[in-house]
């Protein structure tokens, strides 16, 4: 079992790689059949996930990364294999997991404090207890002066600030983030980046961080898994040894260019 | 940053934009435009009997249709033809507000009920229901019950479609988070799906609202003893035409008197529609 969360939540980032991991991809595969022919998804993927860790997944589109990360989330069964989560078989979604799309998903007739509170409503926990927290979360990610705007008050960086500011009010253990910054411009989508791993680092949260951008994934991981076009396979898996948290800088480092080349090789070799 | 968002944004932190100024003198331009053609109506109406080139049998110049208005608001029994027909607008509006709000509802939640029973609710709209009006008279009568069913038998139709479509149309995306926090499919329901069906349900009321004063009218022009459509139709058969302008006056104002109240219940209830 993972430790419990009052610690973990203090516990600086420290990736252990002994003990048991918190989540297990174990032998997972996944198709589709249509009228005509079963299309291959996910070929084979094995792959352990530590807690605190922050994991990325590259590939091309339509690789299957979504397909994976929604398995892992319980929105979707996988059609063979199973995947562990505290060394429980996952067979629904869990609520000590939440997940975070490329759109923000904000409901367009509810404030911007009540969107972070429906969470907390939907598991019937009383409103006046996390009100506060709910408050002090939307003013950690900026939000602070917009707790009574409606979402289409908001600019598109703002509304997925509200969207991560949801998913923490309730404290997952584990994040799931599907593109999550992808339709953002460039500089909101590094000024997100800072945020999201300066929470990573202070609540030693674990993530699993689909992307197409290979120098966000090199930034914000641990690791760095490669996966490869349909049928979808780990290609592999790319440790980054920058210290945790970074600053922008690291990006001129000329490993983290290695790094880059690195990744870029892998998918080349998988297409 | 979208320019659309952004321009709403703006409105509401500084109101009195250059840019909202201007569509305002436009607007009373507009509305100047418009009340220059009603006068030219009414001139027309009081000036053309007087010609002689219309008979004022036919068309009775604007001031005795005023006139005709007068003394009608001063009959008592106007009073009782108004009170069975507002009875009957307000019976056949709610109660085919209701059904067809439960019947999308059901048809939306509950897929093989639709599969089976969506040809036929699709098939009763291509009847022209005004087929009806002397059957429904010869099953619940001359009174005020075969108005109300009248009303209901047009109005349920594009509320259901409505609720149904609004329901069917919620994104995805929403679904799947609430699904990812575990709720259930009531709190899906009333969380995200039934507000978010809730501008399209409002459109649908709204038409709901003029199918049930056409379906009152229609009823009552077919078989009634009281009502402002009987009223009307007598007034014609009697060719008092000043009567039957005046009574069309009192029914165009209260169509719009009813489209009102449900606009202005529309505009508050749904405060975040875009624009």
């Amino acid at each position: 079992m993972i430790a419990d969360k009052g610690t973990s939540a203090k516990a600086t980032k420290t990736v252990v790689e002994a003990g048991r991991p918190l989540i297990e991809i174990q032998g997972v595969r996944k198709s589709y059949v249509t009228q005509e022919k079963t299309v291959k998804a996910l070929a084979e993927v094995n792959l352990d996930i530590h807690a605190g860790e922050f994991m990325s997944f590259v590939g091309p589109s339509g690789c299957g990364k979504s397909t994976l990360l929604n398995i892992v989330a319980g929105l979707l069964d996988a059609s063979e294999g199973t995947v562990l989560v505290g060394g429980e078989h996952l067979t629904k979604p869990r609520r000590d997991m939440g997940f975070m799309f490329q759109a923000p998903v904000l409901l367009p007739w509810r404030s911007v404090e009540r969107n972070v509170m429906m969470p907390a409503e939907v598991f019937g926990l009383p409103q006046e207890e996390i009100r506060p927290k709910a408050r002090r979360i939307l003013t950690t990610v900026g939000l602070g002066d917009f707790l009574d705007a409606l979402p289409s008050e908001l600019s598109g960086g703002m509304q997925q600030r509200a969207s991560l500011a949801r998913v923490l009010t309730y404290e997952p253990r584990v994040l799931l983030m599907d593109e999550p910054f992808g339709a953002l411009d460039e500089f909101t989508r590094e000024a997100m980046n800072l945020e999201l791993m300066r929470i990573a680092a202070e609540t030693g949260i674990t993530i699993l961080f689909v992307t197409h951008n290979i120098s966000e994934a090199v930034f914000l991981s641990h690791r760095v898994v490669v996966m490869s076009a349909r049928p979808s396979r780990v290609a592999g898996v790319v440790e980054v040894p920058f210290e945790y948290p970074r600053t922008v800088d690291v990006m001129h480092d000329p490993q983290f260019t290695d790094l880059t080349f690195q990744i870029r090789q892998l998918l080349g070799e998988s297409v | 940053m979208t320019s659309s968002t952004l321009r709403r944004f703006r409105h509401r932190r500084a109101p009195a934009s250059s840019r909202q100024q201007i569509s305002r003198a436009q607007r009373w331009k507009y509305r100047g435009a418009s009340l220059l053609i009603t006068a030219a109506i009414l001139g027309f109406w009081e000036l053309l009997p007087r010609t002689g080139l219309v008979s004022e049998i036919v068309l009775p110049p604007l001031h005795e249709v005023i006139t005709a208005l007068g003394l009608l608001l001063q009959q008592s029994t106007f009073y009782g033809h108004l009170a069975v027909t507002l009875r009957e607008i307000m019976g056949g509006f709610l109660a085919g507000t209701i059904i067809g709000l439960v019947g999308g509802i059901g048809l939306a939640v509950w897929q093989p009920v639709k599969q089976v029973t969506y040809p036929y609710v699709v098939g009763f709209q291509a009847i022209p229901k005004i087929v009806f009006a002397p059957l429904f008279i010869a099953w619940f009568g001359y009174g005020e019950g075969s108005k109300v069913v009248m009303g209901i038998a047009i109005a349920f139709f594009p509320v259901l479609i409505n609720t149904l479509v609004g329901l069917e149309s919620v994104p995805t995306d929403s679904v799947k988070l609430m699904r990812s926090l575990r709720a259930t499919s009531l709190q899906i329901f009333r969380k995200v799906s039934f507000p978010h069906a809730l501008p399209l349900i409002f459109a649908g009321i709204k038409q709901a609202l003029t199918y049930a004063v056409i379906g009152a009218l229609v009823g009552e022009f077919v078989g009634a003893s009281a009502g402002l459509g009987y009223l009307l139709d007598s007034y014609n058969y009697q060719l008092r035409i000043d009567y039957v302008f005046a009574l069309i006056v009192v029914l165009a104002a209260i169509g719009a008197a009813l489209y009102f109240i449900v606009e202005w219940l529309d505009n508050r209830l749904i405060y975040w529609r875009e624009q």
